[in-house]
């Protein structure tokens, strides 16, 4: 009957015709007017040249004596590559994002592990638990670590008080704070993908792996992190590619220098009003996403394949 | 309940003429040729077929059935019986071929103009909706009076009595409940032709009994035109006037119960339907005054009191049902006393399976065969009968044999 | 990426334990229990130390954050009593609120081509481009929304940069979410019901009203609520796509909060997550309440034979 389950599920009769178009029209056209065509821009806009305008960028299409003229200003591009503070930017917005990322991991599979492994009631209050912050401000989540950090704050009261140290430590306005506000702004999206994942393991794997002999640690890490995988890379990626463009962590907590990518973009259109250079530092940050992107989306794709 | 006096005498072939070829044993009587002549044709399928890409999942299948029958789609997982059903429904276009109701076209009609209702495998009841509104929900299509719905409703309650649950939601009834309301739910609106996929495949075994007569009852009561699919050949068998066999998308062989299980067609059938011996044999002569075949698994010839009319020396396979071949320990003798020359054979028990009711013997032959046959357990003590490694005799009737071609 | 991020209600079989020490059971000391103890403590400590500090602050007299001034609300009288906060409000409320159910609408068509419509031309595309805003960096998504708008305004005049830009920007964006959400339920939607239906003589879209829209509602419900949610939250691309005159909560609360701390913000979070606490346990409660029920009506089912 399997297989022929799988042939049945073809879509049933009642898309078809003129109501499948109808249907596919409206979030199609939606998506490809106020999502696709914004990147086409981003890209056209990224080869302008920045004026003193409304709006700030020269057209690329001027249309004299008959002749459209394109002119493609590729300086963007260039002012990128002459100027390492930007490519210090995307490195320095990669090793955060995969550090933080690293850290969401070892933090999160404990959790997730603890949260799969407990009884159902205890495993929903738990995942609630987990998800509850994530509900509530982004903003005022990493608001409150400015009141930990900060050289009156908690910590540092709270070591000042049992005598580890004399002098308040600078947190705040230093990388540490980043990695701090971007592992706790992260971990629920790195904890639900692992917990999926580990709720979905196979234990008579496990159980095979000590009945021919092997130890705890090693059926661990051979047969039951193997089993995640897919969950790990989910969770990965869910951390790693929104933390390469984070704004407002490393504005809130980290220090005047720490110049993440994200901000870098901000600053040059909020501050600088240059649109095509913040345009040319999106392009160039999507195009290195892609891949993690593309990865996600791969994983995911055969996750829900291998999960029915 | 449905047992074969019951029903009209069910040696029906629809298939007709290259059946009747492939089919050459004996009967004990001869076969009636009966196509129900006070029955008229219903649900008439032309050369339909179905693709998907290059898979043929139904291939040019040709089919009748007539009005007030019980007809049952038989087949393996995967063999075409859903995809017929489910084009009956109208949930598939056919890719080729015609389907007609009461001589209407109805090949292209979308589902819900089709007098055609069906009661699904998985029931697919509307979990938001009651009892009462699930079997009203097709009335309602119709858009009959307030009155007329709840009369009907009220009626179908009362037919399949579950006149009690009529406000229950679904996930608050038990299987055989859900099943009841689902069959409600497909009768209300009196269709031409009911269809049942699967209709026991959610119940658990003991249940799947109790209601098979339960659905039969019910159907031959309201006497609407039933087409039912089902991998389930006992169910099939207890519950449908005629069966059809289906693999790889085409039917195999379509006719009564007893027919498909004491006349096979082919050895398809004859293996798919219960257990059997099947000898690669040759036939030497075949006359008049009878038939003689030898195999090459058999010493000794089997012979038959009947003309099998095939050419001399034709390969063919002699078919014996296990329940129909007799294990003695002493050399098996005729009515007369006298020792048989030909149909019998000489083995070891080399295995018994005690199944309570039965035992199944396996006897190797000299050739190496191993050939199943059956005692029941008459005593409870098994005094007399063979056990293991014990020489054993096995004869047959000529009348148990069936020859098939293929 | 929220096919898990949502399913958090999801339970699993219960039988399901890594025993990294089978005979240390007998003793009384148990490994994997007291592991699972220190992590949970841990990850929840870390999760809510800093939700805690907010809440206790926000009761503090004193106007420095870090030193106890006395038990006071005076926080929250301040809070109510600012006049470009509340109005902030105002603002994010009503354009999530309309954000959320024209999401809702969208989400639920794509849903319904992803699950339903398999092969037609540019499926995979289309999948890439519903679910692509949510793992983007709100950074590029943001400038990319303006500069479209900005390139919009110029060639046919409209729109004006406001409270529509941003709506727009947030419906596409929550969109990705509402498709996953629904599509998640779709996807298990046994739907021979649907064929029952047309079985029975409804039509495609009355099939689609009565028995597709009821099945999966509860689904739309919760992608409604968390739309709502990400647009009330989100502070990136609405600070880019916003115009001069509107000013949501978020954009409010981050200009506060850049300019140091601000005892008003803490008042603010108290309530936040007030209501969010509030709101899931009364969905808590709901659901312990309807497995309950279910449980109850199944033992009904087995009793009445």
């Amino acid at each position: 009957m399997k297989r022929f389950m799988q042939r049945i599920k073809t879509p049933p009769k009642q898309l078809a015709g003129w109501r499948k178009y109808a249907v596919i029209s409206l979030p199609y056209l939606w998506n490809f007017l106020f999502f696709f065509v914004p990147f086409l821009i981003i890209l056209k806009i990224s080869f302008a040249e920045s004026i003193t305008a409304q709006p700030p960028f020269s057209s690329l299409f001027t249309y004299e004596d008959d002749k459209l003229n394109i002119t493609l200003n590729i300086y963007n591009y260039l002012a990128l590559f002459e100027d390492d503070t930007y490519l210090m930017s995307y490195l320095k917005s990669l090793k955060m994002a995969f550090l933080s990322t690293l850290f969401c991991l070892l933090i999160g599979y404990p959790v997730a592990w603890a949260i799969a492994t407990s009884k159902p009631a205890i495993r929903n209050v738990m995942l609630m638990l987990v998800v509850l912050p994530s509900w509530t401000s982004f903003l005022i989540r990493v608001y409150a670590w400015i009141g930990i950090l900060k050289k009156e704050g908690v910590i540092n009261n709270f070591l000042m008080a049992i005598g580890a140290i004399d002098e308040p430590l600078q947190f705040l306005q230093t990388d540490f704070a980043v990695y701090i506000g971007i592992v706790y702004a992260y971990l629920p999206f790195m904890i639900l993908p692992l917990y999926t994942a580990i709720v979905r393991v196979d234990y008579t794997i496990i159980e095979a792996g000590y009945d021919l002999g092997c130890k705890p640690v090693g059926c661990f890490l051979k047969l039951f992190v193997p089993q995640t995988f897919g969950g790990i890379i989910a969770g990965s990626m869910l951390v790693f590619i929104p933390a390469v463009g984070e704004y407002v962590i490393p504005e809130l907590l980290g220090g005047k220098d720490s110049n993440l990518i994200g901000r870098v973009i901000w600053m040059e259109y909020f501050n600088n009003r240059d649109w095509p250079l913040a345009s040319a530092i999106a392009t160039i940050m999507l195009l290195v996403l892609m891949i993690p992107i593309i990865w996600f989306y791969k994983n995911q794709r055969k996750e829900l394949a291998g999960g029915r | 309940m449905v047992t074969e006096n019951s029903k009209v005498p069910d040696n029906t072939k629809s298939n007709g003429a290259n059946v009747e070829k492939r089919r050459v044993s004996t009967d004990i009587k001869p076969p009636v040729k009966n196509t129900p002549k006070d029955r008229k044709p219903l649900l008439v399928i032309k050369d339909l077929t179905k693709a998907y890409d290059a898979n043929l999942a139904v291939n040019n299948v040709n089919l009748t059935i007539y009005e007030g029958e019980i007809f049952a789609l038989l087949g393996s997982s995967g063999c075409g019986k859903s995809t017929l059903l489910r084009m009956l429904a109208g949930f598939e276009t056919p890719t080729s071929g015609a389907i007609y109701l009461d001589g209407q076209d109805m090949t292209n009609v979308p589902p819900y103009k089709r007098p055609v209702n069906m009661m699904f495998q998985s029931y697919a009841l509307f979990p938001h909706m009651t009892v009462e509104q699930n079997i009203a929900f097709g009335l309602k299509q119709d858009k009959l009076r307030k009155a007329e719905i709840n009369a009907r409703v009220e009626k179908m309650l009362k037919l399949v009595h579950m006149e009690e649950y009529a406000h229950r939601k679904p996930h608050q009834l038990s299987g055989g409940q859900r099943q009841r309301v689902a069959l409600a739910r497909s009768l209300a609106k009196q269709p031409r032709v009911l269809l049942l996929d699967e209709p026991m495949g959610a119940l658990d075994k003991k249940l799947r009994e109790q209601m098979r007569l339960e659905l039969v009852d019910i159907v031959e009561s309201v006497g609407v035109t039933c087409v039912m699919v089902t991998h389930d050949q006992e169910e099939a068998m207890t519950m449908a006037e005629r069966v059809a066999i289906m693999d790889r998308g085409e039917f195999i062989q379509i006719g009564g119960p007893r027919e498909i299980y004491e006349n096979p067609n082919c050895c398809f059938t004859a293996e798919f339907i219960g257990s059997v011996n099947l000898f690669e044999s040759t036939l030497i002569t075949s006359d008049h005054t009878g038939s003689i075949i030898r195999s090459k698994d058999l010493e000794n010839e089997i012979r038959l009191d009947i003309d099998v009319d095939l050419a001399d020396g034709m390969e063919v396979f002699v078919a014996l049902r296990p329940e129909k071949i007799y294990i003695e320990r002493t050399f098996p003798v005729d009515e007369n006393g006298k020792e048989l020359t030909a149909n019998y054979a000489i083995g070891v028990v080399e295995n018994i399976a005690y199944m309570g009711d039965i035992s199944i013997y396996y006897v190797r032959l000299k050739s190496g065969k191993i050939v199943i046959t059956t005692l029941p357990n008459v005593d409870r003590f098994n005094v007399g009968l063979p056990t293991w490694d014990d020489q054993v005799y096995l004869s047959w009737d000529p009348e148990s044999c069936v020859t098939l071609t293929f | 990426m929220a096919e898990s991020k949502i399913k958090e209600g999801v339970t699993a079989p219960d039988t399901n334990e890594l025993n990294l020490t089978s005979a240390s059971r007998k003793k009384s000391f148990n490994l994997p229990k007291l592991l699972r103890v220190v992590f949970l403590t841990i990850g929840l400590l870390f999760l809510y130390a800093p939700i805690v500090s907010l809440i206790i602050y926000s009761f503090n007299g004193s106007k420095m954050m870090t030193v106890w001034g006395g038990f006071s609300v005076k926080w929250y009288f301040e809070l109510f009593a600012d006049k470009q906060m509340m109005d902030a409000v105002l603002t994010s409320l009503i354009i999530s609120f309309c954000a959320a159910s024209m999401s809702v609408i969208i989400g639920t068509l794509a849903a319904l081509v992803l699950v339903r419509i398999s092969n037609f031309k540019g499926e995979s595309l289309f999948a890439l481009f519903i679910t692509a805003p949510m793992v983007l960096p709100e950074v590029i998504v943001g400038l990319s929304m303006l500069l479209l708008f900005v390139t919009l305004s110029q060639l046919i005049g409209w729109p004006q940069r406001g409270m529509v830009t941003i709506w727009i920007a947030m419906v596409t964006v929550t969109a990705a979410y509402v498709t996953v959400v629904v599509r998640s339920r779709l996807k298990e939607l046994d739907y021979s019901i649907e064929e029952a239906s047309q079985d029975l003589g409804a039509g495609p879209v009355k099939t689609f009203f009565f028995i597709t829209l009821p099945s999966i509602l509860p689904a739309i419900v919760s992608g409604w609520l968390l739309a709502f949610t990400l647009a009330m939250d989100d502070l990136v691309i609405t600070s880019f796509v916003a115009g001069p005159g509107s000013q949501t909560l978020p954009m409010v609360v981050f200009s506060s909060v850049r300019r140091g701390l601000n005892p008003e913000i803490n008042a603010l979070a108290t309530i936040i997550v007030f209501i969010v606490s509030l709101c899931t346990f009364f969905y808590w409660l709901m659901r312990v309440r309807k497995e309950k029920r279910l449980r109850q009506d199944m033992k009904l089912a087995m009793q009445g034979k």
